[in-house]
């Protein structure tokens, strides 16, 4: 006898696994959110459904007295269709429109929908170093404090470093035949990159400081 | 120790009826039923999730997900007991719709509405005491009916699908979650010595029980097999009918329209 592999899928009821852990892990998330979740409000009773590219079947969220529900139904108000590339670049709601140009992203039905849960989604803020010191007692604060400590040294040569090297990449190569939207579209990553190490200084500060002062 | 070798046949006299293995007349077994699960109620949801590893909050996922529910339907939860497909019902359907639980029991029925309401979830919901075989409401209610893991405890099996045939809106759909047989000889053996050797000795130690859970495990060999309740479905009147196996069909979902 065979056995497809929807069949097994189904029958080890796979999909409603991850949709079981995606509730709860989004659930915990808004229960943790530092940034307030008055935006769960606006989408009560809405739903979204995602087709992503690489899962083959939907996962359809809908809003519910303040709490996220994730079903595999597959008719809802609105409907996107991209991949987990696309959504995990996907970050202000203005860019929705951007990607559907771009054939990355299709959307059918309310669109507003589906930039109201991107908002919800971008809201999301989680104290991890407070979150954590409910967890851990004073030796391994004081160890992972060495630990942050050791790492943002690092990254900060690795920053400086990568600033440096992309300089005088840019000088020597320039020379090549680049077009503008190449060249555009590779100062925009660096941009991105330098931001983003920003960012994770920033992170790594905050946490040695309130590790130091715990 | 009972063992599959003593499962009984199919009682050929109208009269009477299985209460699990037992034969017994079919005014009694309405009755039989209800003192079992007048005496799990309290205890109903603990010994759900210890009995399946919890993975029949997967078997009710995978129902919610095959009903196609939309915002603003109406949906009977029949035999809904205490109330876990009713909970995920209420959240789908929304203010503009409206879930019913049934149950013939009102232990049962007692602890769904105490645990639904302590979760905050009354708007749209209804408790109503009916056995399967009469339900009160008028035809062409309900866009969904759901029976999880309750048909195999109703004495007139084909008169409750009839009932639920005639409540059913035109266009609607019936889902039938239930113990089923497993599709591999191997499962089939371990399943068995499961049921009948650790459920009762797990009923016996957590809900102090044992006699409850020796009747759910005779009375899950005594269902109708996949094709049997297909069929079952098909008489009542019921189209599109088919079923999925979960678990390598230890359980079973089947579905069916009305047109
Ligand atoms: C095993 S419980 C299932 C409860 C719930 N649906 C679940 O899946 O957790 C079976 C339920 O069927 C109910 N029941 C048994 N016979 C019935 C009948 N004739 N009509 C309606 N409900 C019935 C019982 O009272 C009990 O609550």
């Amino acid at each position: 006898m065979t056995i497809s592999m929807a069949a097994i899928t189904d029958q080890l009821m796979l999909k409603q696994a991850l949709s079981s852990a995606l509730e709860k892990v989004i659930n915990k998330a808004l229960e943790l959110n530092v940034n307030d979740n008055s935006a769960l409000k606006t989408l009560e009773a809405k739903q979204l459904t995602l087709l992503l590219d690489e899962l083959g079947f939907p996962l359809t969220f809908t809003v519910s007295s303040n709490q996220v529900l994730v079903t595999n139904l597959t008719d809802s108000d609105c409907t996107v269709i991209t991949s987990i590339n696309t959504l995990k670049k996907l970050k202000a709601s203005q860019q929705l429109t951007d990607y559907i140009k771009q054939d990355l992203l299709d959307i059918q039905g309310d669109l507003k929908i589906a930039q109201q849960y991107l908002n919800l989604a971008e809201n999301l803020e989680i104290d991890w170093q407070n979150e954590l010191a409910h967890y851990i007692g004073d030796i391994p604060t004081y160890q992972l404090s060495r630990v942050a400590h050791f790492a943002q040294t690092k990254l900060h040569f690795a920053k400086t470093q990568i600033q440096a090297d992309l300089s005088e990449w840019l000088v020597h190569e320039k020379k090549l035949i680049v077009s503008a939207s190449e060249l555009n579209d590779f100062n925009g990553q660096v941009t991105q990159t330098v931001a983003r190490f920003d960012k994770l200084q920033q992170r790594l500060e905050k946490l040695t400081k309130h590790i130091n002062e715990g | 120790m009972s063992s599959v070798e003593q499962k009984p046949q199919q009682p050929n006299n109208d009269n009477i009826t299985h209460f699990g293995y037992k034969t017994v007349d079919k005014s009694e077994k309405e009755s039989m039923v209800a003192s079992v699960f007048h005496s799990v109620a309290k205890q109903y949801d603990i010994m759900n999730d210890l009995m399946s590893f919890g993975i029949h909050r997967l078997w009710k996922r995978f129902t919610i997900d095959a009903s196609g529910v939309r915002p603003g339907n109406k949906v009977l939860d029949l035999a809904g007991g205490t109330g876990d497909l009713t909970a995920k019902f209420s959240k789908l359907v929304g203010k503009d719709g409206q879930v019913i639980l049934a149950d013939i029991n009102s232990s049962m029925l007692n602890v769904g509405r105490d645990k639904l309401r302590d979760k905050g979830l009354v708007q749209n919901i209804e408790y109503v005491q009916a056995n399967a075989e009469y339900l009160p409401f008028e035809e062409n209610t309900f866009d969904i009916i759901t029976i999880a893991f309750g048909l195999r405890n109703v004495t007139d099996k084909d008169k409750a699908l009839r009932s639920m045939y005639s409540v059913l809106k035109p266009g609607g759909r019936l889902l039938v979650l239930e113990f089923s047989k497993p599709e591999h000889e191997l499962l089939n053996k371990a399943y068995d010595f499961y049921s009948f050797n650790i459920l009762p000795k797990m009923g016996e130690l957590v809900a102090k029980d044992g006699d409850s859970y020796q009747y759910l495990a005779e009375s899950i060999r005594m269902h109708p097999d996949q094709e049997t309740l297909k069929e079952m479905m098909n008489n009542a009147g019921f189209e599109q009918t088919s079923y999925h196996n979960l678990t390598g069909g230890v359980v079973a979902l089947h579905k069916g329209y009305k047109f």
